[in-house]
C-alpha cells in the first residue's frame, strides 16, 4: 500500500478494512465457505462498518462515496477473505446502482438495503461466452404499452437463491445503449439455477439466471441520456472484482514469503534460494502493477461522470490482468509451501481456489490468450 | 530420438481409457466428497481390461501409457489400481530374501505398500530425515514423525526412512520395513485433508519406540547393514523412475479437460462472436500441442528406462514439463467456459485441484529444475 499516495481518509479506511479483514473475515473464511453464506455476525460487522455498502450521504447512505476509496477497502478486506468480501460488496453495489440510477420508485428498496442487514440484492452483470463484463446480449425493451421486456442469461449472479431482487444490466433492444432494470427474484419468468458448492467463493452463493420477464415501467433504472454514467457504475463493479483479486494475491505472497524465511532446506532458509524468492518477487511486481492500474481507472471514474468506450476497454484489460496475476501469485504461494500448501492446515490452497474462481468471471479471450508455461 | 508405440499398446490404451470414462469417472465426485475410494472399488477395478501378454513396448513405456489412459477418466482409479511404491525400495535395497518376502507378495497377492519419507520439517531436502533408528540387540527402535505417507494407514507394510547416525546426514539414512499393526507405529491422521486427490490416502504416522526385527532393515545381511548402502539414493531412485508416469496421468486429466471443454463450447458456438470463436479454436489447438510436447518428454524418459538407462535428467524434464502446463490448461478451460465451470456440476474444478499435486509431490517442479540445471552447470546450481 505504501506505493499509493492515499488520502488520510483512505488510509483510515485501509486500516479499518485490514483490521476487519484479519480479525474477522480471515477466521471466518472456512465457515463461510462450508455454509455457502456469510455468518450473520460477520455480515453485521461489515454492515456496520459501511465498507461494503458504497452508497454515499448525498444518495441517502453513509458509506464510501468514491471508487478509489472503495477499491482500497475491498483490497484490504479481501486480504482477509475474498469470498466474504465478494458477497458483501455484491449486495452493496446493487444498492449503489439503485441509489445512483434509480428513481423514486426504488427508494424503499434502497432504504431497506441500507438499514436492514438481512436484506440481500445482487447485480446480474456477467454473461460468459467471452463477453467479459463489457458486452451484453441481454436485451431490455420498452413496449408500446409502456411495459419493460427483459430477456437474457446471466452467470455468477450472487445470492442467486436468496436475493430479494436483481439489478440486471443489458442493452436497449433497439439502440444497444446500456440499460438496467430491477427485477424481483420471484417474478414470473425468472429462472435461477444456484451452482451449489463451487471451487471457491461459496459465500457469494453464485448461480445462473435466465430472464424472460415483463416488468412495470418503473423497473427501469436511469434514462437513455445517462447510460454513460451507468457504464461508469458497471466499471466500478468490475474493478471491485479486480481489487478483491489483488488483496487475495497480496496476502498469499506475504504469507508465502514469511514461510520461506522460516522453512529450512539444504542447510538454509528456502528464501535464500532465488528459485523460491524470485517468483515471489515477480508476483509482487505484478500485484503492484495491477493495483496501480486499477487505482488509476478508479480515479478516472471518480473525476469523470461520463463513461467512455475507451475507459471500458481499459477496465476490461485491468480486470483480466489483475485476476490472472492473482491466480499466478496464489499458485506461487502454494508452490512455495510445497506439500504444506496442498493441505487445509494452511490457507494458501483457499486463496488459490479463490483467485482462480475470480479469474473466470470477467474474461474475454481477446484480452488474455492461453500461453504454455514451458 | 522419437518413440513410437505398438498398435497393441495403442489399442489397449484406448480400451483402458474407455473403461475409465465409463466405470471410473461416474464415481469421481463421490471420491472427492467422501475423501475415500468407492466402497466397491475392488469390484470396479476387476472390470478393467487386462494387460495383453505380449506387448512389445517395454514395462515403463507401457506403464506410462496406462497412466494417461486411466487419468483421462479420473485419477482416483490410478491410485486404486496402484499398490504404492514401497516395494520399489525393497527391490532397490533388499537382499534376495527380502525381495522374496516383501516384493513378491505385491506382485502376486496385491499387497499394498506404504512409503514414509517426508516429515513435518522437510520435504525436498531428503538429507534432513530426523526419524531415528537405533539398534538394540535383535531389534531396531524407530522414533519420529512422518507425513504424506501414501497408503500409510492401509498398507500391508510401510517402508520407513530413518537415520542410524544423524551426524552422517544423508549417508546415515536407511530404509526399514514396518509391517502393518506393528506396535509403536501409530496412525495420527489416516488421510490428510487436501486440496485435491482426496481419495488418495496420505497418512500422518508417528513412530513411538517402534520396535522391529533387525532383519527388517533393507539390505541386512550377515548380521549387519553394509556401510555403503544408500537409503537416500534408493528413495530418490524409486521416485525418479515413477516421475514420467505422473506426468502421463496429468496429461490424461488435462486432455479430458480440453475434450470436455471443446464439446461444451461446440454446443455454444452461436453465442460467441466469430472473432472470439476463432481465438478459442486456436487456443484449444495450442493446448493440444502443449500436451503432445509433454507426452514426448515422458515417453523418451521411460523408453530409456526400458533400455536399462536410468536417466534422472530425462525423468526430471518429463516431470517438470507437463504438470504446470496441465494446471494452466484446465484453468484456461474454466475461464473459457465461465464461472459455471467452477461448480461441482462439472469435474473441471476437481481436476484442477487434483492436478496441483503433480508439481509438488514425488519431487516438486523446483527440484526437477535443480536436477536439469545441475546437468548443465554441475553442483553450482
Amino acid at each position: 500500500m505504501t506505493i499509493l499516495d492515499l488520502s488520510d481518509e483512505q488510509r483510515a479506511v485501509a486500516e479499518l478494512a485490514r483490521e476487519i479483514g484479519m480479525e474477522v473475515l480471515s477466521d471466518s473464511a472456512r465457515a463461510a465457505e462450508a455454509r455457502g453464506a456469510v455468518p450473520d455476525t460477520v455480515w453485521q460487522t461489515l454492515f456496520d462498518s459501511g465498507l461494503t455498502m458504497p452508497v454515499p450521504e448525498e444518495l441517502g447512505g453513509s458509506g464510501i462515496g468514491d471508487a478509489s476509496t472503495l477499491l482500497v477497502a475491498l483490497e484490504n478486506l479481501a486480504y482477509g477473505d475474498a469470498g466474504i468480501t465478494l458477497a458483501a460488496v455484491s449486495s452493496g453495489t446493487a444498492a449503489l446502482l439503485l441509489a445512483r440510477h434509480g428513481t423514486g420508485a426504488h427508494d424503499d428498496t434502497v432504504k431497506r438495503l441500507l438499514t436492514n442487514p438481512h436484506a440481500r440484492s445482487a447485480v446480474a452483470l456477467y454473461e460468459a461466452h467471452g463477453r467479459g463484463g463489457a458486452e451484453f446480449a441481454t436485451t431490455i425493451a420498452v413496449t408500446d404499452n409502456g411495459l419493460v421486456r427483459l430477456s437474457g442469461h446471466k452467470v455468477a449472479v450472487p445470492f442467486a437463491d436468496s436475493a430479494e431482487a436483481f439489478v440486471v444490466v443489458g442493452v436497449d433492444a433497439t439502440t444497444a445503449i446500456p440499460r438496467a432494470v430491477v427485477v424481483p427474484r420471484k417474478s414470473s419468468g425468472v429462472n435461477v439455477r444456484p451452482y451449489g458448492p463451487t471451487l471457491a467463493l461459496g459465500a457469494a452463493a453464485w448461480g445462473s439466471a435466465d430472464f424472460d420477464v415483463t416488468l412495470p415501467a418503473d423497473s427501469l433504472l436511469g434514462t437513455v441520456e445517462d447510460s454513460d454514467t451507468l457504464l461508469n457504475s458497471v466499471s466500478l463493479l468490475r474493478l471491485a472484482v479486480a481489487a478483491i483479486a489483488v488483496g487475495t494475491a497480496q496476502r498469499s505472497i506475504e504469507y508465502a514469503a514469511h514461510y520461506a524465511t522460516e522453512r529450512v532446506a539444504f542447510g538454509r532458509p528456502i528464501a535464500t534460494f532465488q528459485g523460491v524468492s524470485f517468483p515471489l518477487a515477480e508476483a509482487q511486481m505484478r500485484i503492484d502493477a495491477a493495483r496501480l492500474e486499477c487505482a488509476e481507472l478508479a480515479a478516472a471514474l471518480d473525476t469523470s461522470h461520463t463513461g467512455s468506450i475507451d475507459l471500458v476497454g481499459k477496465v476490461s484489460a485491468a480486470v483480466a490482468y489483475a485476476t490472472q496475476v492473482a491466480v499466478e501469485a496464489t499458485r506461487t504461494a502454494v508452490q512455495t509451501l510445497g506439500g504444506h500448501g496442498y493441505i487445509v492446515e494452511h490457507p494458501v490452497e483457499l486463496w488459490y481456489r479463490s483467485a482462480t474462481s475470480l479469474s473466470t468471471v470477467d474474461n474475454d479471450p481477446s484480452l488474455s490468450a492461453y500461453q504454455p508455461v514451458l | 530420438m522419437t518413440v513410437s508405440l505398438s498398435k497393441e499398446l495403442l489399442d489397449y490404451a484406448e480400451a483402458l481409457k474407455d473403461w475409465s470414462i465409463k466405470q471410473c469417472r461416474p464415481h469421481a465426485r463421490e471420491v472427492d466428497r467422501s475423501h475415500a475410494l468407492p466402497t466397491d472399488w475392488r469390484e470396479i477395478m476387476a472390470t478393467a481390461p487386462l494387460l495383453p501378454d505380449s506387448l512389445p513396448d517395454g514395462h515403463w513405456v507401457t506403464k506410462l501409457v496406462t497412466y494417461e489412459a486411466i487419468g483421462y477418466g479420473d485419477m482416483w482409479a490410478l491410485y486404486a489400481m496402484n499398490n504404492g511404491i514401497g516395494q520399489l525400495v525393497v527391490k532397490a535395497l533388499g537382499t534376495p530374501e527380502q525381495v522374496k518376502r516383501w516384493n513378491d507378495p505385491v506382485e502376486q497377492n496385491g499387497w499394498v505398500t506404504g512409503f514414509a519419507l517426508t516429515e513435518p520439517g522437510f520435504g525436498s531436502d531428503t538429507s534432513m530425515v530426523a526419524t531415528t533408528a537405533v539398534r538394540d540387540g535383535d531389534s531396531w527402535v524407530i522414533n519420529g514423525a512422518k507425513i504424506y505417507c501414501s497408503y500409510g494407514a492401509v498398507a500391508d507394510y510401510v517402508v520407513v526412512f530413518a537415520t542410524i547416525d544423524p551426524a552422517l546426514r544423508g549417508k546415515g539414512i536407511r530404509a526399514f520395513v514396518v509391517e502393518k499393526d506393528n506396535p509403536g507405529m501409530v496412525v495420527t491422521k489416516a488421510n490428510e485433508h487436501k486440496l485435491g486427490i482426496r481419495g488418495w490416502p496420505t497418512t500422518a504416522l508417528a513412530f513411538d519406540d517402534c520396535r522391529i526385527p533387525v532383519g527388517n532393515a533393507l539390505g541386512w545381511s550377515n548380521g549387519e547393514l553394509p556401510a555403503n548402502l544408500r537409503g537416500q539414493a534408493a528413495a530418490l531412485e524409486s521416485l525418479s523412475v515413477n516421475r514420467p508416469n505422473l506426468s502421463g496421468a496429468a496429461i490424461g486429466i488435462a486432455q479430458a479437460a480440453i475434450d470436455m471443454t471443446a464439446d461444451i463450447l461446440a454446443d455454444r458456438k452461436s453465442d460467441f462472436s466469430a472473432h472470439r470463436w476463432s481465438l478459442i479454436s486456436d487456443e484449444l489447438a495450442a493446448m493440444n500441442f502443449t500436451l503432445d510436447r509433454g507426452r514426448r518428454a515422458a515417453l523418451v524418459a521411460q523408453r530409456l528406462l526400458d533400455r536399462g538407462q536410468t536417466d534422472r535428467v530425462a525423468a526430471a524434464t518429463a516431470k517438470a514439463f507437463a504438470p504446470e502446463n496441465c494446471e494452466r490448461i484446465v484453468l484456461r478451460c474454466m475461464q473459457l467456459l465461465g464461472p459455471e465451470a467452477t461448480s461441482e456440476e462439472l469435474l473441471l474444478e476437481k481436476w484442477y485441484r487434483d492436478l496441483k499435486i503433480f508439481d509438488i509431490f514425488e519431487g516438486s517442479g523446483e527440484i526437477q529444475r535443480l536436477i536439469v540445471a545441475r546437468s548443465l552447470v554441475g553442483k553450482d546450481a
